[in-house]
């Protein structure tokens, strides 16, 4: 198996190479791109903040442990859904894991295809988490593209006041409210005050 | 005896009595007014004796007064009769006037004067009076002459010095006859010589008799020489026959009286020995009290020492009967002191089932051959509970060095074992621990490591499975099943060290003695065994070699009597037995260890043997199944039944022995 990263992909880290080995066969059986790391020190020397897909984790392993890698990635707010896999249950610490944000906690022996259907679960969710960047940076873009009198005018229009009482309030004549109007949908890229409402309510703009 | 804490004891010291200033006080006013008594007395008869001197004085004088009245008027009369006109008279008057000279009442001389004052007669005859020619003694006399006549009785004249330094006066008795006044007898008396004549001889022994004029000034003395007191004289006026003479009557110092005196200085002398004792006897005093107070402070120190002690004390008598106990003895054993003094063996807080041990002890102790380290023994309390003490004796010495008895101090040590005991457990209990988590780690060590190639071969078999599904050459999916395989091996590795590891003992073949075996295990036991009062009782028939492992078959029983003797816990201490017994058997050898616990409910009998399974709070559930495995590895057999009687279980462990 080779370590090329494709865009988004399973990053397997153990420490043992059979077992690291297996998963890769695994996943690759599913069609799941994957890469493997040796270890936690590993993972974190090379991995990137573009770093895209999940992350399956031992626990147990010699020198950084997988809970430890686990917090360090949350101190650098990294987004990666975690998944880790461990040889005894220890209920607490997946408590701990998961009450952490991660993703799953699998005990050994486990269901293997099981194990692959939660990782691409984990990656559809990245994808999710990715997709809603974009869009965030999308609507950021289009946000700065509006003049300060189409900003006043859309909190009105988002309040769900009528032209004439912009027009009032801001004491502008309505025709100029009008065309204020017509400027932000164009730029905000949507064809009515109900779909622009929707579009920056998922994001709290 | 009995100098027991809360009697009095003859040592004791009394509180120093508040009266004592008050006692003090009392002899003090009691000897000064002995003293004033005394002093006063003294004084008293000093005065009434000096009264009594004084009035002596008075009527020796009063009667020396008369005494010469009375000379002057015999002489007068005398005088009287001299003189007479009858004309024998004249021839008569030289005789008759040397019979009233010689009779020595004073006079010198004596004349016969006429009725113009001429001399007719004179006596003594040639001495002529020198104050005669003096012209104011003439005077004088004329004045006496005339004075009497006129009178018509006997005039004194006043006194005039004479020869010699005497002083002379004179006594004109003027003579009637038939009615007419013929003359005068005058007497011419030296005073001195009066005052020999007149005064006796006693009277001058006692008083300085002295004769003065009218200015005070002595004219004449009859003394002693000797000291006068001149305060204590008395005068008396002598007057008529001298004009403003007076008589003076000095009393010499009187003699000193021995016996007054000797008596004096007794008073005195007894009065200061008095004093004397007094003060040496309160000095006595005081420094008794002294003592005592001192006394006092150091027996209420001891006896705060005594009762602030932990350790009780008890003193017997050489026959062992206790003679003192303090107050921590009588709080350890329950008795109060007076209900344990004077008590003889037996003792009352003795355990009965160690009697005879006690009492041989006791023996040992009183013959004086008791462990000088001090010895533990099992005490009771009066409410029945039993306690550990550890005692210590010491001979008891009197004041002459005899041995009187034993002094012992006893220590309850019940805590101390038990502080002990609990040590002793928790060291077990940290070791079981300890035991556990290395177990523990052991195995998470061993399930990680056979995880791992499990986890890898479930990987590459569900890979390969997946693939033969989506139709994949058997060209992909071998390499997977060859690296399954591969992994399969490193679990049977894995597999293989473990076993290693747990079989690790190569000490099986060592010949062993069975009953030494037992009797080491029971040794270990043997303080719980003493704490929970069971009675071990052995039964060792044959004395059997076995062929093992010492360390393993050593545990296996010791495991078994211990379950034993825990199953007895809650069985009455008087019932607690445990019997072992070694039997030999065709070639076998079966200890069987029985007890007289609880026994083995019928529920239980099956899962006994089973490992993780225990009846104990604290226990693993190893204790039975490793006994039986150590036993199996033996070639032997572990099991056991219930006892006959229904009280308790018997477990039999029978064993080869060795051919020799």
């Amino acid at each position: 198996m080779t370590s090329a990263c494709p865009p988004a992909c399973a990053h397997v880290v153990d420490d043992d190479p059979a077992v690291r080995d297996a998963l890769a066969w695994l996943l690759k059986s599913r069609n799941v791109a994957c890469r493997t790391w040796a270890s936690a020190t590993d993972f974190l020397a090379q991995a990137t903040p573009q770093l895209r897909g999940c992350l399956v984790l031992d626990v147990r392993m010699p020198g950084m442990s997988g809970t430890e890698l686990f917090d360090r990635l949350n101190e650098v707010q990294c987004t990666l859904p975690v998944l880790f896999l461990t040889g005894h249950g220890d209920v607490p610490m997946a408590v701990q894991a998961i009450k952490g944000g991660a993703f799953d906690f699998l005990e050994k022996p486990y269901d293997d295809n099981a194990l692959v259907d939660r990782i691409i679960a984990a990656l559809a969710q990245d994808a999710t988490v990715l997709a809603d960047l974009q869009e965030r940076e999308r609507i950021d873009k289009q946000l700065e593209l509006l003049t300060q009198r189409e900003r006043e005018v859309m909190e009105r229009i988002l309040a769900g006041k009528l032209n004439k009482v912009i027009a009032d309030e801001l004491g502008i004549a309505m025709r100029t409210v009008e065309v204020h109007r017509a400027r932000i949908f164009e730029k905000m890229n949507v064809r009515s005050a109900v779909e622009l409402s929707q579009r920056l309510g998922r994001y709290g703009a | 005896m009995g100098y027991h804490h809360r009697m009095q004891s003859p040592l004791a010291p009394r509180e120093p009595g508040s009266g004592h200033g008050r006692l003090w006080l009392l002899t003090r006013v009691a000897f000064i007014l002995f003293a004033g008594a005394v002093i006063w007395l003294l004084t008293l008869t000093h005065q009434s004796d000096v009264e009594e001197r004084r009035a002596t004085l008075i009527s020796d004088m009063l009667w020396l007064e008369q005494n010469l009245r009375f000379n002057l008027l015999r002489n007068e009369e005398h005088l009287a009769h001299l003189v007479s006109n009858r004309p024998e008279a004249l021839a008569a008057f030289n005789p008759g006037a040397r019979v009233v000279l010689s009779e020595g009442r004073g006079l010198r001389r004596i004349v016969w004067l006429d009725r113009q004052g001429q001399v007719r007669k004179s006596a003594p005859q040639g001495v002529e009076p020198q104050n005669l020619d003096a012209n104011d003694s003439k005077t004088a006399q004329a004045t006496t002459v005339r004075f009497a006549h006129s009178l018509g009785r006997a005039t004194y004249s006043g006194a005039y010095p004479g020869p010699d330094g005497d002083w002379l006066f004179e006594v004109h008795v003027p003579v009637d006859e038939d009615g007419e006044f013929i003359g005068v007898a005058m007497g011419v008396y030296s005073v001195r010589r009066l005052l020999d004549d007149s005064v006796p001889w006693w009277l001058t022994e006692r008083y300085r008799i002295a004769l003065t004029d009218t200015s005070g000034k002595e004219l004449v003395a009859r003394s002693k020489v000797a000291p006068v007191r001149a305060e204590a004289g008395y005068q008396l006026s002598f007057d008529p026959p001298g004009h403003g003479l007076a008589l003076l009557a000095t009393p010499y110092a009187p003699p000193p009286s021995p016996v007054r005196n000797i008596l004096s200085v007794a008073l005195v002398g007894l009065a200061v020995a008095v004093l004397w004792s007094l003060w040496v006897l309160r000095r006595h005093a005081q420094r008794r009290l002294a003592a005592e107070s001192a006394l006092h402070a150091e027996h209420a120190f001891r006896q705060a020492m005594e009762d602030s002690l932990q350790t009780g004390m008890r003193a017997r008598d050489l026959k062992g009967k206790v003679i003192y106990v303090n107050q921590a003895f009588c709080k350890m054993v329950g008795w109060s002191a007076e209900e344990l003094i004077g008590r003889e063996p037996p003792m009352p807080y003795l355990v009965d089932a160690e009697f005879a041990a006690t009492a041989q002890l006791h023996d040992r102790i009183l013959a004086g051959e008791g462990p000088e380290e001090g010895f533990e023994l099992r005490l009771k309390r009066r409410n029945g509970e039993v306690f550990t003490a550890l005692i210590h004796e010491a001979p008891l010495i009197d004041g002459s060095g005899r041995q009187t008895g034993w002094m012992s101090s006893i220590i309850d040590i019940t805590d101390r074992k038990l502080a002990e005991e609990q040590a002793r457990r928790q060291q077990e209990r940290l070791q079981a621990t300890s035991r556990l988590v290395a177990m523990g780690e052991m195995a998470s060590s061993m399930a990680h490591e056979l995880n791992q190639p499990l986890a890898a071969i479930s990987g590459y078999s569900t890979a390969a499975l997946n693939l033969l599904r989506s139709g994949s050459s058997a060209d992909d999916v071998a390499p997977a099943l060859e690296k399954s395989i591969e992994q399969t091996r490193r679990a049977g590795q894995v597999i293989r060290r473990i076993y290693r590891l747990a079989r690790r003992s190569d000490g099986l073949s060592t010949p062993l003695r069975l009953d030494a075996l037992v009797d080491a295990a029971l040794a270990l036991l043997e303080p719980d065994l003493q704490r929970q009062e069971v009675h071990v009782a052995r039964d060792y028939a044959v004395q059997p070699t076995v062929v093992g492992d010492q360390v393993l078959l050593e545990q296996a029983i010791f495991n078994l009597l211990r379950n034993a003797m825990e199953a007895m816990q809650v069985t009455p201490a008087a019932e607690r037995s445990l019997q072992v017994r070694l039997h030999g058997e065709a070639g076998y050898v079966d200890l069987s260890i029985a007890d007289s616990g609880t026994g083995i409910a019928p529920d239980l009998a099956d899962k006994l043997f089973d490992p993780l399974f225990t009846t104990k709070s604290e226990g693993m559930g190893m204790g039975l199944a490793i006994c039986r495995t150590v036993v199996e590895n033996h070639r032997g057999r572990l099991w056991f039944e219930n006892n006959a009687d229904g009280h308790g279980t018997c477990f039999h462990m029978l064993l080869p022995i060795a051919k020799t």
